[in-house]
Order: C-alpha cells, then structure tokens, then sequence
C-alpha cells in the first residue's frame, strides 16, 4: 500500500500533538465517560486573559473525551443578563456558564444551579485522579461555597455550586525604577502608598501615584472596594445594617479619592482595562488589583515596562486584607447535558491542565500548581502565596442586592465623591440610606 | 351605493385599511399595553410570570420619588434640546452652503452622509478612543497647546463630549433632508426675489427657510424622538458617568431592566419616557403641523 505524502504529514503531525499533550492531558478512558462521547455542550465564558488561554484546551478536551464544545463568548458583565434568561426557562442552552463570584449566592437562591457534591459522589463521573482538596482554599470558599454564614461564607450550610477558575486575588504591582529613582520604599503599608503616590504626582511629569478602576457603576465600587477591608470597613454587617458612613469606610473613602487626585490623568474614568493600561504604558507608578496584572505586564506586546515591575502584598491598612474575586464554572439546573458538563468542568480544572493554562499567563486554580516549575518561571510565587494568606471571602456582600447596591447606589454615590461633585461623608450616608431602601423592599430586616 | 357582489363601496376604504390597522394593533398596540401592565407588578426578569406581586402605581410613585430618575430625565431633556439645536444649525447651513450642483458634490455628500451609517455602538467606541485622555488623538493635538483635559472624567466635559459625539453623527441627517427640501423648492421664488432685489440672505429667511419649514419640522420631531431615546453611543462612551452627568434616560431605563432586574419598574420608567415623548411631539406638531397645513 502506498503511503502519501499527505497521509505521512497528517500521522507525524497527530502524533506530535499527542506526544505533547501525552503527559498533561486526563484520558477520558480513565472515567466512565465513554457514554458522553458525541454529545455536545454550550459553555457562556468571559472574553478575558484566563479563558484565552484556556479556550486553547479545548480541541484537546474535545480529542481525549468525543465531548463538543460550543462557547457563547461575551464581556464579562454582560454574562449575568444572558445567563439569568436561559436559566429560567424549563431548558436552557447553556450546559456550563461562567459566573463572575457577586453572582454565585443569587444564582443558587433562585434555584438555578446544580449542587456539585452528589456528582463528584457519582464514581460513573468524578474523574479519579480529580484532588478536589488540591483546589486553593480561599478560591474554593469564596467562589465556590454558598448558604453558610451570611449566605455566602464558608461554615455550616454552605454547599459547593461552583468550581474557581480565573479566580483572583489583588496584589500591588509597583514600578522599581521610579521607586528607586525618588528613593520612595517600596509599600507595605498604606501610608507609604500615599506617599509615594503624593511624591510621584508632583514629581515625576506626566505619571500619576495608583491607577485603579473608578468609572461609573461597577468599577468605581470596585476601586473603592480594594481600600475598604484594609480599613476594616464593611457595606453591611452581620445584621445586614449599611455600614458605609462608618469612620472606617469614610476613611477608606477618603484615601481612594485621594488617590484618584494623585492618579494618572483620566483616572476617574478607566474601567479594569484602562487601569490596568494606565500602568502597563507607564502613565502611573503602581497598580493595586487583581494577580491578572501578571500574565500582561511580562508581555512586551501589552506592557511597555516589561523589566521593571516589583511585586507586593496588597499593603497593610488597619490589617492586612486583600480581594477574593473572579470566576468559576457551574452547571444549570435546567441542562441537558449536564454529565458531559460536569466532565468539561473537571478536566479543565484538573491538575495538569491547571499547570498548561497557568503556564501560558492564566491564573492558577491549584495550590500544587504553583511549584511547577514553568509557573516558577513567569509567578512571582511568593508574593502570591501571601495574597492568598490575606485573601478576604467577606471583600463585599454577595447577596442578592449586590449588584443593584453595587451599580446603583455606591456605583452612582461613590463617582459623585472622586469627582468632586459631592462631598464625602452626607454623600455615604446617603448611600447608606439607599442601601438600607433595597434591603427593606428585599425583606431583610422583617421580624 | 352598491357595487358588484352587493358590497357597499364606501366601506372600502376601510376594508382596505384594515390589515394595516390590526398589524398596528398587534405589533404597537400590544407591546405598549404589555409594559403599562408590566409597570403595575413587582416582576424580577428571569422569574416566571405568576405569580406576580401586583404594586400599581407604587412602583411609579417610587420611581419618580427616586432623585436619580429626575436628574437622568433633566440630563435627556438638556441633551436633546442642545444637540437638536445644534444640529437643525449646522444641517440647514450646510446644505444651504452645498445645495449648487458643483462639480464631485455627490461623492462630497456621499462622505458626509457616512457617521451616520455607523452603528452606533461603534460611534461610542470610536469617540470613546478619540477623546481618551491619554492615548486620543484630540489630546494628541491639545499637547501643542499645553493641555490634556480629562474629557470622560470631568462631569460637564463628558456632557460636553457625549454632545459632540450625537452632532458628528446626526447633523448629516438633518443635511440630507434640508437638502432634499431645497432641492424640491420651487425656483421661481427665488428667481423672482432676485429679480426683487433680495440680497442672499434675504433670500434664504424670506423664501427659502419658510418653504422648508414643513420639512424642518419634521426633521426636528424625529431627531427630538431620536435623541430622547439615546442608549448606545452612551452606554458605549460614559456607561452614564461621572455621577450621573451622562446618564440619559434610556440608560437608566436599561440599568434597570438588565443590571436590577426590575423589569416592573423599568416597565414604569418605559411608560414615563413615552408619556414625556408623546407630550413633546404633540406639542411640537400642534405649534407646526406640516400635514395640517398641507390638507388646507
């Protein structure tokens, strides 16, 4: 028989791409998915850094399980609208969806979402080398648990509905050369923050201190967000009371606006993007935000300071406390396919993938991941790790108001205040006000 | 008086008329009356239809009680009247500038007509990028005077910016139907206030704008509707910010429906902003009513 030329490229090219992927890739013969082959999910998913790469895996889950892969790809906060439409309907379209973490308590709430444990029970479809517990602890609480305490943190009641991928924490990203040049110390403390970022306003033409989010709605809550816990401030306490006009949270308000005067021109404007932008070309002197900084800022493409950039713990306020956020991945009540997704989650994040994913710039769901050494080569692991140690599951109240008090009320309040519209503490307590209106129409504080 | 088959001729009109009117009645008249009803119940999108929370006018009192629907109205009303304004100037001047057949005038209209064949979710984008404080060319240009204002940060410049953005892309509509206008006057007017004596601008206030002003009318009515419904050049540009300085109606109507999920009171503001435009159009054609005027 004679072999083409073809044929011969077409065998070495296969066996290439299966010698490389040999020994990250789980077989689907390891499970019992051999059921699931042929059929086909639809997957909702952010267009961001960590499901770029992770996209790139799919051929490779499609090859080793028969499984097909459909993703419906949109803006990350355009998701919720779409998700919410096709989990209420009596069968929806999408098998798996990506829920950004203020999501998770209302989604389950409202009964939208599969429990995960009876399947990992399930031996037909829990992969066998999975390590559930390999799976970082904070990510796993805070994205992946709800019903424990307050309705969203880890403690009795609380059921696993999700599993953390592109999860994140915030980590400051500081510029050395700058640093060293106006012999700033690099900070682990607020009140070195505000220094260096006072001194580089004024001294360094044409850079501002901190760049962080600030526009209207979502963002600016989140940028306000980053200094509220540093300062033992809270949105609502245990008794779901508005804490927003606390000393605490109108220090922490005070420092972000003074940040936002000492930031990059525009600042109270940039959303994640922009902010992140401002720092990668060199418009301000650090970044305080989420470890997706990583994968970017060693990007010459993206990033104009490649070589210069030093890491830190987010610093230290009142206490050490850092964000907890991100994605994770969830099957809906009304799936079809909601074995085959259940399999699309798990070799996803099982560990060798993990380690690929991470590799290549996207964020790690794993603890063991970050020993391997081609994460060692682009982390800076150990500041991670201590991002993790501060990690705060209570960073904002995941209730199901939360994006209504986030948008509405300290997304408007809180952009009236960095833009000197309005003064700071009548304009918290008037948010406070607002906030305590949603809760009562949402039935909190019925006896 | 009747015709063959015994049909009674002067019905005709209005068995003519009539698949038009039931294909109003379902197509308009059903969705209008399906919001004032939603605008009576509490209902959360992604929620099943029953059982509802019925409220009436509750939600409607709350949300006009509610001080960021007054501003968000007071921001549309604000943005409608200026850019209407300057629009109806520039467009009218403009195709009374360029109304002479010169040599390549069509391909100049052509290219002028072309902001408002973009989609307007790509206008947002582009002038969002144009008037970046840091990366927009418009800085790039002010950097030779010293200047770098933070358009999209500053409350009254981002005004100021969302204004420019809906006069680049809608002063070529008013253009074209100016010209359109012109182009159908009868020339013999003009000719005879030459012969008059009529200077240019005579010309143009005396014979020219009052034979246009049907049209003009017309021209304002759609752009008024237009403008007071904007969503996503905003939405694109400011997401409604700084505060609420950008923030137009629709905006808050559609932060509403999609980011609270209150689809009944979202419903109700849906029902406030036709009320307000239906208000303003009446008044509008009952101070100029071109169609009046044409049936005597």
């Amino acid at each position: 028989m004679r072999i083409s030329r073809r044929a011969a490229l077409q065998a070495s090219l296969g066996s290439a791409v299966a010698a490389f992927a040999s020994p990250y890739v789980a077989r689907g013969a390891e499970t019992g998915w051999a059921g699931l082959k042929g059929q086909s999910i639809v997957i909702n998913w952010p267009s961001h850094p960590h499901y770029d790469v992770a996209k790139t895996l799919i051929p490779e889950f499609t090859a080793a399980t028969g499984i097909k892969v459909e993703l419906d790809e949109m803006q990350y906060l355009r998701m919720k609208d779409a998700q919410v439409l096709q989990m209420s309907k009596p069968q929806g379209d999408y098998d798996v969806i990506v829920y950004v973490i203020m999501w998770k308590t209302e989604y389950v709430q409202r009964n939208f979402l599969n429990e995960l444990t009876p399947l990992f029970a399930d031996e037909r479809l829990a992969m066998k080398d999975y390590n559930k517990d390999g799976i970082i602890k904070a990510y796993y609480e805070g994205l992946g648990l709800v019903g424990g305490p307050r309705g969203y943190l880890p403690g009795p009641g609380a059921k696993l509905y999700g599993i953390p991928y592109g999860a994140e924490c915030s980590v400051l990203a500081y510029r050395k050369d700058i640093f060293a040049k106006h012999n700033l110390t690099p900070p682990r403390t607020y009140d070195e923050m505000l220094t260096a970022a006072r001194v580089i306003k004024e001294k360094e033409p044409g850079m501002g201190g901190l760049a962080q989010r600030a526009q209207t709605g979502h963002q600016v809550t989140a940028g306000w967000l980053i200094h509220l816990t540093p300062f033992n401030g809270q949105v609502i306490d245990d008794k779901f009371v508005p804490q927003v006009a606390a000393p605490e949270a109108i220090k922490a308000t005070e420092v972000y606006k003074e940040f936002i005067d000492t930031g990059p021109a525009g600042a109270a404007s940039f959303d994640f993007g922009q902010s992140m932008n401002a720092f990668l070309q060199g418009q301000a002197a650090m970044y305080c935000d989420s470890i997706s900084v990583f994968g970017p800022a060693r990007n010459p493409a993206k990033s104009k300071v490649v070589d210069s950039v030093g890491y830190l713990v987010h610093p230290k306020a009142t206490r050490y406390s850092g964000e907890l956020g991100g994605f994770g991945l969830a099957i809906p009540k009304n799936s079809a396919r909601r074995e085959a997704a259940f399999a699309f989650m798990q070799w996803m994040t099982a560990a060798q993938q993990d380690i690929r994913v991470t590799a290549q710039g996207g964020q790690p769901t794993r603890l063991a991941t970050l020993e391997h050494p081609d994460v060692k080569k682009i982390y800076p692991v150990d500041v991670y790790r201590e991002c993790l140690e501060i990690a705060n599951p209570d960073w904002r109240p995941i209730i199901n108001e939360w994006t209504e008090i986030s948008e509405k009320v300290l997304g408007l309040r809180l952009s009236e205040i960095i833009t000197g519209k309005a003064p700071i503490k009548p304009t918290m307590e008037t948010a406070a006000t607002e906030i305590k209106t949603v809760l009562t129409r949402a039935g909190y504080y019925k006896t | 008086m009747l015709g063959r088959w015994g049909f009674d001729r002067r019905l005709a009109p209005y068995v003519f008329a009539a698949p038009a009117v039931l294909i109003m009645a379902v197509g308009l008249f059903y969705p209008v009356v399906e919001a004032v009803r939603l605008s009576l119940y509490e209902v959360r999108l992604g929620e099943p239809p029953t059982p509802q929370a019925f409220r009436g006018l509750s939600i409607l009192a709350e949300a006009l009680a509610d001080s960021s629907v007054r501003t968000s109205m007071a921001v549309t009303l604000q943005f409608s009247v200026l850019v209407v304004a300057v629009e109806m100037v520039l467009g009218v001047a403009l195709a009374l500038a360029l109304e002479k057949p010169l040599r390549g005038m069509r391909a100049f209209r052509t290219l002028f007509v072309l902001p408002m064949m973009i989609a307007p979710i790509c206008v947002g984008l582009i002038w969002r990028y144009m008037f970046d404080v840091n990366v927009g060319p418009i800085n790039s240009w002010l950097a030779m005077f010293h200047v770098k204002p933070a358009w999209l940060a500053d409350p009254s410049l981002a005004f100021f910016t969302l204004c420019v953005t809906d006069i680049w892309q809608f002063t070529p509509f008013v253009f074209i139907l100016a010209l359109a206008g012109l182009q159908g006057i009868d020339q013999s007017a003009v000719e005879a206030a030459k012969i008059d004596g009529a200077s240019v601008l005579q010309t143009i206030r005396y014979i020219k704008i009052p034979l246009l002003a049907p049209i003009l009318m017309i021209t304002i009515l759609m752009r008024l509707i237009d403008a007071l419904r904007g969503l996503e050049v905003v939405y694109a540009m400011t997401n409604g910010g700084p505060g609420l300085s950008t923030e137009l109606f629709s905006l808050h109507i559609y932060k509403s429906a999609f980011v609270t999920q209150r689809m009944g009171h979202s419903a109700a503001l849906s029902v406030c902003l036709l009320v307000v435009t239906t208000a303003l159009s009446a008044a509008l054609l009952m101070w100029s009513n071109p169609m009046r005027r044409k049936g005597g």
